[in-house]
């Protein structure tokens, strides 16, 4: 797979997003296109709609106008169990803390979906191993998340949402809560390995360092798509 | 950056043993990748002033076949300047120039959009931190490089906060720029 | 120094509640609702334990006219208060992890533990004095219309132990903080404590208070002309106690076993969650399920006893009393065996919303990574049903020896086997797994993303 691939057309848009929380609007038409194998860095202040748009794209979230589409399919007209289907096989998501079971060790944490996907344990445990060995968790992976640091848990994260080989990897703010060398060291493990593995990568941050990681960026505003600026 | 002068980093570079110019250049451009790389004029008048003042003196020339070059040697004097140099602290900077604010403000009083200024200087900020982001994550890349990029990161990503919370308050700003 | 600041913690209690969302609600009308059922059976067994001698009341088909009988429904009633106990300390976790957060929040700002402590307290207090007083207005007209002058004694019982609810519900509130009190850190700190023995211990004290208050008024009850012979009744009282401690130990232990043994050789994720979450926590579990254990122990043995009882009375053996006395006790008893269950049911339903609720934001971020609502839903029931199989089976045993035991010896022996007793630990468990999928609509709304904001 070539990075970057524009000649097909993307590989996951959203057109036309609205979303709105009760009353509050998240979402006022946005529209984003993410192509196969790229990194786009989804940017903006908080309570512009970040986290929603990505809720959406990656069809947790049914948006209450526009559609979304992934490999030519209408995520809208899916049901709901097509949807969680599609998000365990095609598509992995990182938060910025908390997603871990609590109560398993690292390694059966990046093991859970594999063995959600019926393979047995102990072929999910060694591939979850070399998963973890990876981005760099070597040692710990009998370690229960709590007994993890920041960065330890953020990296088993990602080997979570990599280990079933997902098209989309949706990474909501994955260094939101690390400090700067352990946020390096998250985003080069995840860079490497998207491009590696040509995974394409919807980025969201605030942070500009981390936005500085993808091939592009789209800045939202107020729910939507800002225009960007052309670099004179 | 003027007190961060060219004296001083071949000051240090010659305290690892005596070089020739050339050689010099070489070792700075790879040390120090992120900076401008130096002049091969800059470093021989450079080093010449280093004789004059006695901080260097010639070892030899050689010739090795080539063309033939000088090799210089750091005096007792120059190893004495260089450690009083490293231990002296940089004056954080007392002024800074500002050529995006003074952009702006320009911007805002010829009656024009200060606002699309931002976003494209946003962009090209945004570029060159892709490069240099690009350039540290490389695989093999090593620590000096990743270290000197990352300063330079820092202070892109301080323009950039800057520039964000300017572009969210330009109104005010045209306010008070058009009042005053 | 005293007044004012009393005043002011009360105040601070007050808003902490109100500002706090719809499960601070739920947690306060679930202990008010537990309150007013432990001040009932308090209430029924001192009035019961108040009457002297011989004596005709109206209801109870006679039970109640002699004290050697009399101190049997004592005894019955106080043993109702150890589901009921169990319940309310479901109903205390409601929303703990919250509640030790804000108070240890509280801590941080400043409070001594001292007023941590009274502000503990006067968050439950107040809804035990709720359910108490609910109760005692309830049971007083009832007690007028059944016996005309009540004694000094039981009004003394009644204000008593009116009284006493709300003050050992605010004492366990406080005692619950001791953690929170000695360390403020250890409960904001991003990692999960340990939820130790503590509440286990609760519940023990619990049994030993009804046991010691049990044995108070069986001495007292016992001092009338009829002696029904002391040694039988401290026996069952001793049983009780046992039991419900060694119930508390079993069921953790249970679970911890079974956590251990499964998570070692789960081959499918929702056994292996569940498994993990049991070796985690085992006595997370242990409170309610001691009380399933307890109302299996004596729901089988009693369903046995009563078979081989209605075959000697079907005998004509003995006629010398109505057999409507004889069954008459034995429905009053089935009837406080089932409620029983149902207090315990209920308190496993909470406990099984609480623990999803408390894991909300896990659960979510399972969700939105595509785990199937299903599997979850599997797991939380596996949770209930894995350390609850063995316990049940186990307690089932020890109540069919009973049964079959009384079968073989009772009154020359050789009456049918109670083989129907059987069943009850079937049923026991079945209705366990029904009362933990009350939690499954739950589910739906903690699966939702929204969840994710949260930490």
């Amino acid at each position: 797979m070539s990075i970057g691939d524009n000649t097909a057309g993307p590989l996951l848009a959203g057109r036309g997003l609205v979303k709105a929380h009760g009353a509050t609007p998240a979402l006022r038409g946005a529209s984003v296109e993410l192509y196969a194998g790229e990194i786009l860095a989804v940017t903006g202040a908080s309570g512009s709609g970040k986290s929603t748009l990505v809720h959406c794209l990656s069809g947790i979230v049914r948006p209450d106008e526009g559609s979304v589409t992934y490999a030519g399919r209408r995520l809208e007209e899916l049901p709901e169990k097509r949807l969680s289907e599609l998000r365990r096989t095609d598509f992995g998501v990182v938060f910025q803390f908390g997603q871990l079971v609590p109560e398993l060790t690292a390694l059966d944490n990046v093991a859970l979906p594999l063995m959600l996907a019926g393979t047995g344990r102990d072929a999910a445990r060694s591939a979850a191993g070399e998963w973890l060995e990876r981005f760099g968790v070597r040692g710990q992976e009998e370690l229960r998340p709590g007994e993890l640091s920041g960065g330890q848990a953020q990296r088993t994260a990602l080997a979570r949402a990599l280990v079933t080989g997902p098209k989309v990897v949706f990474a909501d703010e994955p260094t939101g809560a690390l400090d700067s060398l352990a946020s390096e060291q998250v985003m080069t493990a995840l860079t490497h390995t998207a491009r590696e593995t040509g995974t394409a990568v919807l980025l969201i941050t605030h942070d500009a360092q981390v936005a500085a990681y993808a091939d592009r960026e789209v800045q939202l505003r107020d729910g939507a798509v800002a225009p960007l600026g052309v670099a004179a | 950056m003027a007190s961060m002068s060219t004296r001083h980093i071949l000051l240090g570079l010659l305290a690892s043993g005596p070089s020739h110019g050339y050689d010099l250049k070489r070792r700075h451009d790879e040390r120090f990748p992120q900076a401008r790389p130096l002049a091969y004029g800059q470093v021989y008048t450079t080093l010449q002033r280093l004789v004059r003042d006695g901080l260097a003196e010639v070892e030899g020339t050689d010739s090795d076949g080539g063309p033939e070059r000088t090799t210089y040697r750091a005096t007792d004097d120059g190893t004495r300047e260089l450690t009083r140099w490293a231990g002296e602290i940089a004056p954080p900077a007392p002024f800074v120039t500002n050529e995006i604010f003074a952009k702006v403000v320009a911007s805002i009083l010829s009656g024009g959009d200060p606002a699309a200024y931002l976003r494209a200087q946003r962009a090209a900020h945004m570029a060159r931190m892709r490069e240099l982001t690009a350039v540290k994550s490389a695989p093999g890349a090593d620590l000096a490089t990743v270290l000197s990029a990352d300063f330079a990161l820092n202070h892109l990503d301080a323009d950039l906060r800057w520039m964000t919370t300017t572009a969210a308050r330009l109104t005010t700003l045209t306010a008070e720029v058009d009042t005053a | 120094m005293t007044t004012s600041s009393l005043a002011s913690d009360l105040r601070l209690a007050w808003q902490l509640t109100r500002g706090s969302d719809r499960r601070e609600w739920w947690r306060v009308a679930l202990t008010a609702t537990g309150a007013a059922l432990a001040t009932g059976c308090a209430l029924a067994a001192v009035a019961v334990a108040s009457l002297r001698g011989q004596s005709r009341v109206s209801v109870g088909a006679g039970l109640l006219d002699q004290p050697g009988t009399r101190s049997g429904v004592v005894v019955g009633l106080l043993l109702l208060l150890v589901p009921v106990l169990g319940f309310l300390g479901q109903c205390a976790r409601i929303g703990a992890v919250h509640r030790d957060r804000r108070l240890a929040g509280l801590r941080l700002a400043g409070a001594t533990p001292w007023q941590v402590r009274r502000i503990a307290a006067l968050e439950t207090g107040p809804a035990c004095l709720l359910g108490s007083v609910a109760a005692a207005v309830v049971a007083v007209p009832v007690l007028l219309g059944v016996w005309a002058e009540p004694t000094a004694a039981a009004w003394a019982g009644i204000v008593l132990v009116t009284a006493g609810v709300p003050v050992l519900g605010a004492v366990a509130g406080a005692l619950a903080l001791r953690r929170v009190v000695a360390s403020p850190l250890g409960w904001v700190r991003r990692t999960r404590p340990r939820t130790g023995r503590g509440p286990g211990l609760l519940f023990a004290a619990g049994v030993l208070l009804v046991a010691v208050t049990g044995l108070v008024t069986l001495a007292t009850a016992s001092s009338g002309p009829y002696r029904p012979g002391p040694p039988p009744a401290l026996l069952v009282l001793g049983v009780v106690v046992v039991t419900g401690a060694g119930a508390v130990g079993l069921a953790g232990a249970t679970a911890r076993l079974t956590g251990r043994v499964l998570a070692a050789r789960a081959r499918s994720a929702a056994t292996l969650i569940a498994a993990e979450r049991l070796r985690d926590d085992p006595w997370a579990a242990a409170r309610t399920h001691a009380a399933v254990l307890l109302v299996t122990v004596v729901g089988t043995g009693f369903a046995g006893i009563r078979h081989v009882l209605l075959d000697i009375l079907d005998s004509h053996k003995h006629l010398s009393e109505s057999r409507s006395f004889y069954t008459a006790g034995l429905d009053l008893t089935a009837a406080a065996v089932v409620v029983a269950l149902a207090v315990t049911l209920s308190g496993l339903a909470v406990g099984t919303a609480e623990s999803l609720a408390t894991r909300r934001r896990g659960v979510a971020a399972l969700a939105a990574a595509g785990v199937p609502r299903a599997v979850l839903g599997r797991a939380l029931l596996l949770e209930t049903a894995l350390p609850l199989a063995p316990a049940v089976l186990l307690a089932g045993t020890g109540g069919a020896v009973v049964g079959f035991a009384y079968a073989l010896f009772a009154d020359g022996g050789g009456w049918s086997r109670p083989w129907a007793s059987l069943l009850v630990p079937v049923v026991v468990y079945a209705t366990c797994l029904l009362a933990a999928a009350t939690a499954l609509p739950l589910l739906r709304r903690t699966a939702h993303p929204a969840e994710l904001r949260y930490a």
